[in-house]
């Protein structure tokens, strides 16, 4: 018999094309035999320079063009670059465009938080648990394309307001669509807390500790598992978010499992904020009908996406296109986690442990 | 009255014995965002550690160049004040706090600070061909903000710690947003078999 040499680790691909991943990252991964030793991120293959072209915009065309960046957290893009514009123009926006822009904004967050957990469930090989939780999503995809026209990007936002008003055929449809989906929720919450299938697969998988993840400095849900008790609807309120029932739910298993069940939660307290604001929806104008004069200056806006805190900075001259328009995704820090997260993990889980970030590439690399 | 701790500013003052131009407003709903303009960039290290005893999280680094400002008296006799800018001409240069040139050829650079859910943005100027002090080594969340700003723009970032390329590919001539770059070229539409010859060399040295 000859003698083979065995290399003692070995360098595998992931992606940036791969059956797992929806979007292309590239990681180069050092294992040894089924256990990974290190993460290589590879970044830079939906690089579009929306940054640059965003300069090259009057401020009213960025609000189109940012809700274009990213499909999933797509609402709070133009959201977010409203407040930074009404910052500086010192715009009073109505009372009831702030209720409308926190119903769009909590809208999307059920839409997007059970699309991750639905792929959770794929990803884990429970095809009848992803089924169910992309059908009891299609109820807010239904409850979007009924109220604004659009499943993903809705268009709900403008300078100084909003641009689609609900009339009582729209509320009601709203109520109907709660009413059917908050049980679902709950069901799918209690499901995912207790499925042996889930849990095997997702507990104890992908730690990020509390102190690498302040270390990360990550946003959203992935902090919140790891137990750092940050939500911008609540440590800086924005709309009218100090008025309505904001619970940030914070857990310490620092796993997979843990995320997977913050977004469950915020999701049935985004159904229960929902209720109040259609309950409350107080009546008159939803904008001032023009388009509000933006001066020179600069502002940050921060709004909480469902991946977490979006950062916007805007600075404006003289001219109609902003001077530097620049964003920060709550995915851009995040995946620095996943070099924690995939540390000693079997290559079996890279899928699920990528998928628990809520990776959201097109809007990192912009 | 606003959420930052007592003697918050007096110690970002100290951090930065060469000066600091502090603005803070507060919203209606008690929220409070700070800018904190840097006169020299080099205090932005001494900034960022005491940041960090306040355990602010960095969120963001935003890099800007800004324009030239537009000459506005054109009924100024002389008329060669465009090789004569920023030397003993009248129209006088335009300076950022601490003195450095805004003549469309500098950079500021915006550090945006979290503080318990207020935020402080320290700006630091940068004259042309300028460097400034990496933050990675204090605040791990600097590393690829940094690595971009390095990619988009002739801005030097000293001490950081892995200074690779981020999104941009090694083979791409770097401060992509410092120069025009024509559509044709940045679409690729007007080289011909470039691509597929690079393809086949690379295949046969495999």
């Amino acid at each position: 018999m000859t003698e083979h040499t065995v290399a003692s680790s070995y360098k595998i691909p992931v992606g940036p094309l791969h059956v797992a991943l929806e979007e292309p990252m590239y990681f180069r991964v050092s294992v040894k035999g089924e256990t990974i030793e290190n993460v290589e991120l590879n970044a830079g293959h939906v690089h579009r320079g929306v940054e640059y072209l965003a300069t090259k915009r009057t401020l009213l065309q960025n609000m189109i063009l940012t809700e274009r960046i990213c499909s999933l957290c797509s609402n709070s893009h133009p959201e977010a670059l409203a407040m930074a514009a009404e910052t500086i123009g010192a715009v009073e926006v109505p009372e009831r465009a702030q209720y409308l822009r926190v119903i769009a904004g909590e809208v999307k967050r059920v839409a997007s938080h059970l699309f991750n957990v639905g792929i959770l469930a794929h990803l884990v090989g429970f095809e009848a648990l992803f089924m169910h939780a992309m059908q009891v999503r299609e109820v807010a995809q239904d409850l979007k394309e009924a109220v604004y026209g659009n499943r993903m990007d809705l268009g709900a936002h403008c300078l100084g307001g909003t641009r689609c008003d609900m009339d009582d055929e729209a509320i009601a449809f709203m109520r109907t669509a709660l009413d059917k989906i908050e049980p679902d929720v709950r069901e799918l919450e209690k499901t995912y807390r207790t499925n042996g299938s889930i849990l095997r697969r997702t507990r104890g998988i992908g730690i990020l500790t509390h102190e690498d993840a302040i270390a990360c400095g990550v946003v959203g849900p992935v902090a919140r598992a790891s137990d750092i008790q940050y939500d911008v609807r609540t440590a800086a309120p924005y709309h009218v978010y100090d008025r309505l029932p904001v619970e940030v739910p914070v857990l310490d298993g620092c796993d997979v499992w843990s995320r997977a069940m913050i977004r469950l939660q915020e999701a049935v307290n985004s159904i229960e904020i929902l209720w109040v604001c259609l309950d409350h929806l107080p009546d008159g104008p939803i904008n001032d009908g023009g388009d509000p004069y933006i001066p020179p200056g600069q502002a940050i806006a921060r709004t909480e996406a469902p991946r977490g805190e979006l950062v916007y900075y805007l600075k404006t001259n003289d001219e109609p296109e902003p001077e530097r328009l620049k964003w920060r995704v709550p995915s851009y820090p995040n995946w620095d986690a996943l070099t924690f997260m995939l540390k000693e993990a079997k290559v079996a889980d890279i899928a699920i442990i990528v998928n628990s970030i809520d990776p959201c590439i097109s809007c990192t690399e912009r | 009255m606003t959420r930052f701790p007592e003697n918050f500013e007096t110690s970002l003052s100290a951090a930065a014995p060469k000066g600091v131009n502090l603005t803070t407003t507060t919203d209606a709903h008690g929220v409070s965002v700070m800018w904190c303009e840097l006169a020299d960039r080099n205090d932005l290290t001494s900034v960022g550690e005491c940041l960090r005893r306040y355990h602010a999280r960095l969120a963001m680094v935003s890099a800007n160049k800004p324009p030239a400002p537009e000459e506005e008296e054109d009924d100024n006799d002389d008329e060669e004040d465009e090789s004569a800018a920023g030397e003993t001409n009248e129209p006088e240069q335009p300076m950022s706090f601490g003195g450095t040139p805004q003549d469309g050829t500098s950079y500021e650079l915006v550090y945006h600070f979290d503080v318990g859910g207020d935020y402080v943005n320290v700006v630091a100027f940068l004259p042309a061909g300028g460097s400034i002090a990496s933050l990675t080594p204090l605040f791990r969340s600097a590393d690829w903000p940094e690595r971009e700003i390095m990619e988009i723009y002739s801005v030097t970032i000293t001490n950081h710690p892995d200074p690779r390329r981020l999104f941009l590919d090694e083979s791409i001539e770097g401060a992509v947003l410092d120069r025009l770059i024509p559509f044709s070229q940045m679409a690729n539409a007007s080289t011909s078999d470039e691509l597929w010859a690079r393809v086949m060399a690379a295949a046969k040295e495999a």
